[in-house]
């Protein structure tokens, strides 16, 4: 008893004036911490202005018009920088789910939720775009093309990851459940592409375009890539927002629940009160 | 795997300076526990030593249910940690279910199956002798309704069930819920038998209950207000059953 | 861990025979959505004949689906599930006996099912029967994995009915492209190794996830 009499009452350790685990963090969480703070916020959100307006005159006024498909073509400078940003995502989504489930730490929560939130916005910005590309080369909205069904089921991936969330009353549970469904959607969706890949491969050759042959003219490439690092920077900063956010939201729940301990009475009896009030113990030999 | 490997993480910050697996039947350090927003348990400490009986008292809604069920690992606790016989609740999660057993306010049966094959079932999970299982029911008064489908059982019968699973499992923590809702005075007397034999074995009991102990009085109270723990004086109980537990 | 999951799983066999879900629900149902989708799509007999396949995994899917919820709703209808929780059994080892059972029942159903296609549309079943048994087979163990495993995120958020189907359906994209595809090629009588394999590799890697990541579902 007497270890436990010497020892102060503790604080709830989800008190909102230290924040947890700061002592020893990883160089990864570190780096992450500093890409999330509102100063590093604020230069993401520069860079990604920046580069996507440098992208936009590019691939609008400087580069040329496709020979072939006209200035159709000039949406490949949105398309294929979407559909990369939006697997990156899931990429992220996956990692951080299992970081997550691995470790406890809510950072990684944090993270996987923001990479997923942003996948379901350029998942459908790639498919929207896909699809308007697709009207004009292909003549049809839509084709059921392995990449295009992949990137389908992607989403829907992501609308499970955010709809198991607020299910459980308890906040750890949702971020434990939509994790799973991360990790899950993360094994799947390869098995998706490849059974889409077979089941064309039967009918007839899969029509896919493939803006990265190397026919592609150097510039073109050069816009592409520029693109891609536009729409990276722009990914990086909504994610890091993102993450901030959802921190002050956990932080915001964490002062609601400390508010009852500081408003009611002396909030806990030392164990040793409790101890002391009690009758001597009958042994277990006089019961029964 | 998934039960207690999956929460690893939590035994590199958490030791038990507090709990002593000698001393400590169960231990409950600093334990909150919340359910969305509102608090159902507020940095509660609690020790039950072995051969001890617990009683729980507090209005409804001041963390009765929670507390047990926090000690039965049926919920986390938010913060706060704690442990059963030297078994942490949340990384040795298997561990604390060896040894507790939770009767609460769901039964726990399958409708369909009749009392004996519920037990059974809860046996072979238990990795206990389903050749218990007739004396069992005896021992409850439900012999004879043994092969009958448990949908059709009454409230109390369905109790008197609940209470023969722990006597299939024979726990070293026994967690009752309320055990008097439901059961008639004969029943009644079942609480006091399941009660003894887990103390005759070394173990503890924690109850929660509204009505007086029948036959049998508790070691110590706690009561539960707005989630957390308040001492009060308890002289009534104890010299309304001066016998003890016998 | 084998002897709780089998003890699990003859549990929920026995419940199910008890109470006829299957037979009273969801068999009538399945059997009403093929009639249906037949009359959707007209006497054409050869169409028919082409897109059978679909039709059957399309109902065996949603009956996986019903199959699911019911096996939770057992669960949950008076705290079962917490005191299968409760139990010292490994979580996988609750995983692995709900996917057994859901495994035999759908099983049963395909039984049904594949003879009511095969009268109603023509299907010509003696083509290749081996194959066709060895798809149903692996393509139901796949789906009751991930039935087991998505099916307590449906039991313990009750309020949300939709969230099942959200989760289920998706996970189970591949094996309805690969079933569908590997039951017409059996009908013709083509060989079916190669889908045979992606079902197989399918089913283990679901029945792997589902052992290590249930115990993350099912805990508080």
């Amino acid at each position: 008893m007497a270890t436990i009499a010497r020892r102060p009452a503790p604080q709830p350790r989800a008190h909102p004036a230290r924040p947890s685990g700061a002592r020893n963090r990883s160089r990864g969480a570190r780096l992450l911490g500093a890409l999330c703070g509102s100063r590093g916020i604020f230069w993401q959100g520069v860079a990604a202005a920046v580069a996507l307006g440098a992208s936009a005159v590019v691939s609008l006024l400087v580069v040329p018009a496709d020979a072939a498909q006209g200035d159709v073509q000039r949406l490949m400078y949105v398309h294929v920088p979407a559909a990369w940003t939006a697997y990156l995502s899931f990429a992220v989504v996956a990692f951080a789910s299992a970081a997550y489930l691995r470790t406890g730490r809510v950072h990684w929560d944090r993270l996987a939720v923001a990479a997923a939130e942003a996948g379901v916005l350029f998942t459908g910005l790639t498919i929207a775009l896909g699809s308007l590309w697709g009207r004009p080369i292909w003549g049809a909205w839509w084709t059921w093309d392995p990449r295009l069904t992949t990137t389908l089921v992607l989403l829907l991936v992501y609308a499970g990851y955010l709809a198991v969330r607020g299910l459980p009353d308890n906040p750890d549970r949702g971020a434990r459940w939509s994790a799973v469904v991360g990790l899950v959607g993360f094994l799947d969706v390869p098995v998706v592409h490849l059974s889409v890949v077979w089941w064309r491969g039967l009918h007839q050759p899969a029509t896919v375009l493939r803006p990265g042959t190397p026919t592609m003219a150097g510039s073109m490439l050069a816009a592409l890539l520029l693109a891609v690092l536009a729409f990276t920077l722009l990914w990086a900063y909504l994610v890091a927002a993102r993450m901030r956010t959802e921190r002050a939201a956990q932080r915001t729940r964490r002062e609601l629940l400390s508010a009852p301990v500081r408003r009611g009475v002396q909030p806990v009896a030392p164990v040793a009160d409790l101890v002391a009030t009690a009758p001597t113990p009958q042994g277990a030999g006089s019961h029964g | 795997m998934g039960g207690a490997g999956g929460f690893r993480h939590v035994v590199r910050r958490r030791t038990h300076p507090t709990c002593r697996i000698d001393a400590h039947a169960a231990c409950l350090d600093g334990v909150t526990r919340v359910f969305g927003q509102q608090p159902a348990l507020v940095r509660v400490r609690l020790v039950v030593r072995p051969g001890e009986v617990v009683l729980l008292r507090g209005t409804n809604g001041s963390g009765k249910s929670t507390l047990l069920r926090v000690l039965a690992t049926a919920v986390t606790p938010t913060h706060g940690r704690g442990c059963v016989f030297g078994h942490d609740l949340v990384t040795d999660r298997r561990d604390v279910r060896r040894l507790t057993e939770l009767v609460g306010h769901q039964t726990r049966l399958y409708g369909d199956l009749s009392a004996a094959e519920n037990l059974r079932f809860v046996a072979r999970m238990h990795h206990a002798d389903p050749a218990l299982v007739p004396a069992v029911l005896e021992q409850v008064g439900l012999l004879e309704v043994a092969d009958e489908r448990t949908r059709g059982f009454s409230q109390g019968m369905r109790q008197r069930l609940a209470m023969a699973r722990t006597l299939v499992r024979a726990p070293s923590l026994l967690l009752l819920d309320e055990p008097y809702a439901g059961l008639d005075d004969q029943a009644g007397s079942l609480v006091h038998a399941l009660v003894a034999a887990t103390i005759r074995r070394g173990g503890a009991a924690v109850l929660a209950s509204h009505d007086d102990l029948v036959g049998f009085a508790a070691d110590r109270t706690v009561t539960l207000a707005a989630g957390e723990t308040v001492v009060v004086p308890q002289p009534s109980l104890l010299s309304a059953a001066p016998g003890g537990l016998t | 861990m084998t002897g709780e999951a089998l003890a699990l799983a003859a549990k929920d066999l026995r419940l199910e025979l008890r109470g006829r879900h299957a037979v009273s629900t969801v068999l009538p149902f399945a059997v009403t959505l093929l009639v249906a989708l037949g009359l959707a799509l007209g006497p054409d007999r050869p169409l028919l004949r082409q897109v059978a396949p679909g039709l059957l995994w399309i109902t065996v899917l949603f009956a996986a689906v019903l199959a699911t919820r019911r096996s939770y709703e057992l669960e949950g209808e008076d705290g079962a599930l917490e005191g299968l929780l409760l139990s010292p059994a490994d979580p996988a080892a609750i995983f692995l006996g709900k996917a057994a059972a859901l495994s035999v029942q759908l099983l049963a159903l395909e039984v049904v099912l594949v003879t009511v296609m095969a009268l109603l549309f023509g299907l010509p079943l003696a083509a290749a029967p081996v194959a066709l048994a060895l798809v149903c087979l692996l393509a139901t163990v796949g789906l009751a994995a991930i039935g087991s495993l998505f099916g307590v995120v449906a039991q313990a958020a009750r309020t949300r009915e939709g969230v099942l189907p959200l989760l289920v359906l998706p996970a189970a994209i591949p094996l309805l492209v690969d079933a569908v595809r590997a039951t017409s090629l059996a009908l013709e009588g083509r060989d079916v190794t190669g889908w045979l394999g992606l079902l197989l590799s399918f089913d283990v890697v679901a029945l792997a996830a589902g052992t290590l990541l249930y115990g993350y579902l099912v805990e508080d």
